[in-house]
């Protein structure tokens, strides 16, 4: 089957809308991404070494239960989600996201350094652009606006030096 | 504070301290003894219908893992024994009215059963093995020639052995969340959709893919109906029994067991399968993994929940 | 009269099925938009392809303005709805490289998780990343613990910053937003590839 062309991005910007306002309505908080990640994490450590999350002040709040949190369902719900539209779609593959000028294995490099970064500035943001940015705008949160401002010239200023990766 | 008049010995963890006795182990037991139902049933209900060659791997190719898949099962069962050296006691004795009894013989006859069974399809599934022993080798042709009846046997006994592994639970009338007659041809039905699932993701060849895909799409939606069916039947119920439904619609299990068994094991392959089956393409081996892995929770869960259930001293929680 | 959860209407562990259910929306209309792919992401910033400005701004528009109606109607209290803190200089800085992250790895964390279970490699390598990040970060908490903090003010919002009423606010807001619609329409018709 061949891929199918992407939905129009207002369409599916009111779709994102309504399903932050259900999650309002419902629950009285928006969405998230990256404090399940977190409670993954704290989760892992916890196996290995639970006195260790246990005595540093930033790991012990999450240290209790890691795993039994809203948002952590919720992203398994994306998981389900994202893999039932991509099936829809045709789109379903193995590839690697990249520009033409690139190799593969730069590509995975800067993946994982872009990840690291970014794990570091959502922790220390408390969130990301699900969680601080998107529910954070749509509440009107001072700090949610600032933070979607300083994402988009953090990343408007670093793109001319990773050109070579997209196009 | 609060204060507890304490007007029976039962259920009190001062007296009886293991509430929660069962581990890990009877779980899996349950779980690897449907599966292996589930596979002996398809290989010897194909094998009945002249599919042999056409169905291979449900045919030929599965019943080689039964053997092993049931004595991992029994292994574990095994560790789970207290007096393991008494162990053989189950067989001194028939009892009809104990499913204990009813699993143990079935067993004893099921487990032969299926390393006879799949003796006789291992020339074909591995060509170059050649048999050395003459009188095997000779005993193994010979058994081939009975090979309708094994299947006619098989079928009886994969049945029994996957009713029995959810009529164990419901023999426990003690605990309200097992006590529904909906628990065994649940467990039955489960583990022939694991069963259909272990073949998919074996299978290499398109036309038996599609029909166990076909099949496996069947049986869950006869096990979500089986399911709605449970929790209604419990509501409909006495007031222990609304309150062991009560575990999984607002209480400690919701979220697993919604997710994770309703979810992931059953809505999401089950619309995976849909897909497919309408033509989308998409990989076989993910909604079959997710079977597996919702019917292992299920039983995970079950088990668990059923020992969290209790007919008095609600309070003891 | 909402939000149902902080009037006791369900339980917690409901109100995780409910997340579960959120979340399948959520990553179905992620996907839809295209944003499992990192490269659709990224031309973001090379004002090549706005779907992202586009989607995102739709959908803070559409929930803003549902919320304020809602409470109008008197369907939902706002009060008892989370507001995201503010830690002004905490998310100034964490903003800033967490844009900077996005331009490299090119995705966010929601984002990836959409691209990881479509079979993006860069997806699951950047998840990967990300957790390694986010463990890096609790490991050096006790360094940077001041600016963890910095600049606490509260659940402040932008009408109570301003002193100007939410009506205002969201007018405001949604006005830049069909102006940046525009704009990245205009945008898209000057740098943007032809529909690959």
């Amino acid at each position: 089957m061949k891929e199918s062309k992407f939905m129009s991005p207002y369409v599916a910007g009111v779709g994102l809308g309504l399903t932050m306002l259900a999650a309002f309505m419902l629950m009285g908080r928006g969405l998230g991404a990256s404090g399940a990640m977190m409670r993954f994490d704290v989760w892992l450590l916890n196996m290995f070494a639970s006195t260790h999350t246990a005595s540093n002040a930033y790991f012990a709040k999450y240290a209790a239960n890691p795993l039994s949190n809203w948002l952590v369902f919720e992203i398994i719900g994306v998981m389900i989600g994202g893999f039932l539209s991509g099936a829809l779609a045709g789109r379903l593959k193995f590839v690697i996201g990249k520009g033409p000028r690139i190799s593969n294995r730069n590509r995975l490099y800067f993946a994982l350094g872009g990840g690291i970064i970014m794990g570091m500035g959502a922790r220390l943001a408390r969130g990301c652009t699900s969680g601080l940015a998107l529910t954070g705008g749509a509440t009107l949160s001072l700090g949610g606006w600032v933070f979607m401002l300083c994402v988009f010239a953090g990343a408007y200023a670093t793109a001319w030096f990773v050109r070579k990766q997209w196009i | 504070m609060q204060e507890l008049t304490i007007t029976s010995g039962r259920m009190n963890p001062g007296i009886d301290p293991v509430l929660h006795a069962w581990g890990w182990e009877i779980p899996v037991y349950l779980f690897l003894g449907g599966l292996a139902a589930g596979l002996l049933f398809f290989s010897a209900y194909f094998y009945l219908k002249g599919k042999e060659n056409t169905f291979v791997t449900a045919v030929k190719t599965a019943p080689m893992f039964v053997p092993v898949i049931l004595g991992i099962g029994l292994g574990a069962l095994f560790l789970d024994l207290s007096h393991k050296l008494y162990f053989w006691r189950l067989y001194t004795t028939i009892r009809l009215e104990s499913p204990m009894s009813w699993g143990a013989w079935t067993l004893m006859f099921i487990f032969p059963l299926s390393v006879l069974w799949s003796a006789t399809f291992l020339k074909d599934v591995f060509p170059s093995w050649e048999c050395k022993i003459p009188f095997v080798a000779r005993f193994i042709e010979w058994l081939k020639k009975k090979r309708t009846w094994m299947a006619y046997g098989l079928i009886l006994f994969s049945a029994v052995l996957g009713m029995y592994t959810g009529i164990l639970l419901s023999a426990f009338n003690a605990r309200p969340f097992w006590n529904t007659s909906i628990l065994g041809p649940l467990f039955l039905i489960s583990g022939f959709s694991t069963g259909a699932a272990f073949i998919l993701l074996m299978s290499k060849d398109e036309e038996e893919r599609k029909m166990f895909s076909r099949i496996d799409m069947v049986l869950i939606v006869i096990e979500l109906f089986l399911i709605v069916h449970l929790f209604m039947g419990f509501l409909a119920s006495t007031q222990v029994h609304v309150e062991a439904a009560q575990l999984f619609l607002g209480g400690p299990y919701t979220a697993v067991f919604w997710t994770f068994v309703a979810g992931l094991g059953l809505v999401v392959p089950l619309l995976a399968e849909f897909m497919e089956f309408r033509g989308v393409h998409i990989p076989v081996k993910i909604p079959a993994l997710l079977v597996l892995l919702g019917g292992l929770i299920l039983r995970f869960i079950v088990v668990d929940a059923g020992q969290s259930s209790r007919w008095l001293y609600k309070f003891m929680q | 009269m909402g939000p149902f959860y902080k009037m006791g209407f369900f339980s917690e562990q409901t109100g995780f099925v409910i997340a579960l259910l959120t979340g399948v929306a959520f990553g179905f209309w992620l996907e839809r938009a295209g944003f499992g792919q990192s490269r659709k992401l990224a031309l973001q910033f090379y004002f090549r392809d706005m779907t992202v400005l586009k989607v995102m701004f739709t959908a803070i528009v559409t929930a803003m303005i549902g919320l304020l109606y809602f409470s109008l109607f008197g369907w939902i209290d706002l009060s008892l709805i989370y507001i995201n803190p503010t830690f002004l200089w905490a998310q100034i800085i964490g903003g800033l490289v967490l844009g900077i992250g996005f331009a490299i790895g090119g995705y966010c964390p929601g984002t990836s998780v959409v691209g990881a279970v479509t079979g993006r490699i860069d997806g699951m390598i950047f998840i990967l990343g990300a957790l390694l990040g986010m463990f890096v970060f609790g490991e050096i908490f006790p360094l940077i613990e001041n600016l963890y903090t910095a600049g606490a003010m509260g659940n402040i919002t932008l009408p109570e910053y301003f002193n100007i009423s939410s009506g205002i606010i969201a007018f405001i807001i949604l006005f830049a937003a069909v102006g940046m619609f525009v704009g990245g329409e205009w945008l898209e018709k000057k740098f943007g590839e032809e529909e690959a």
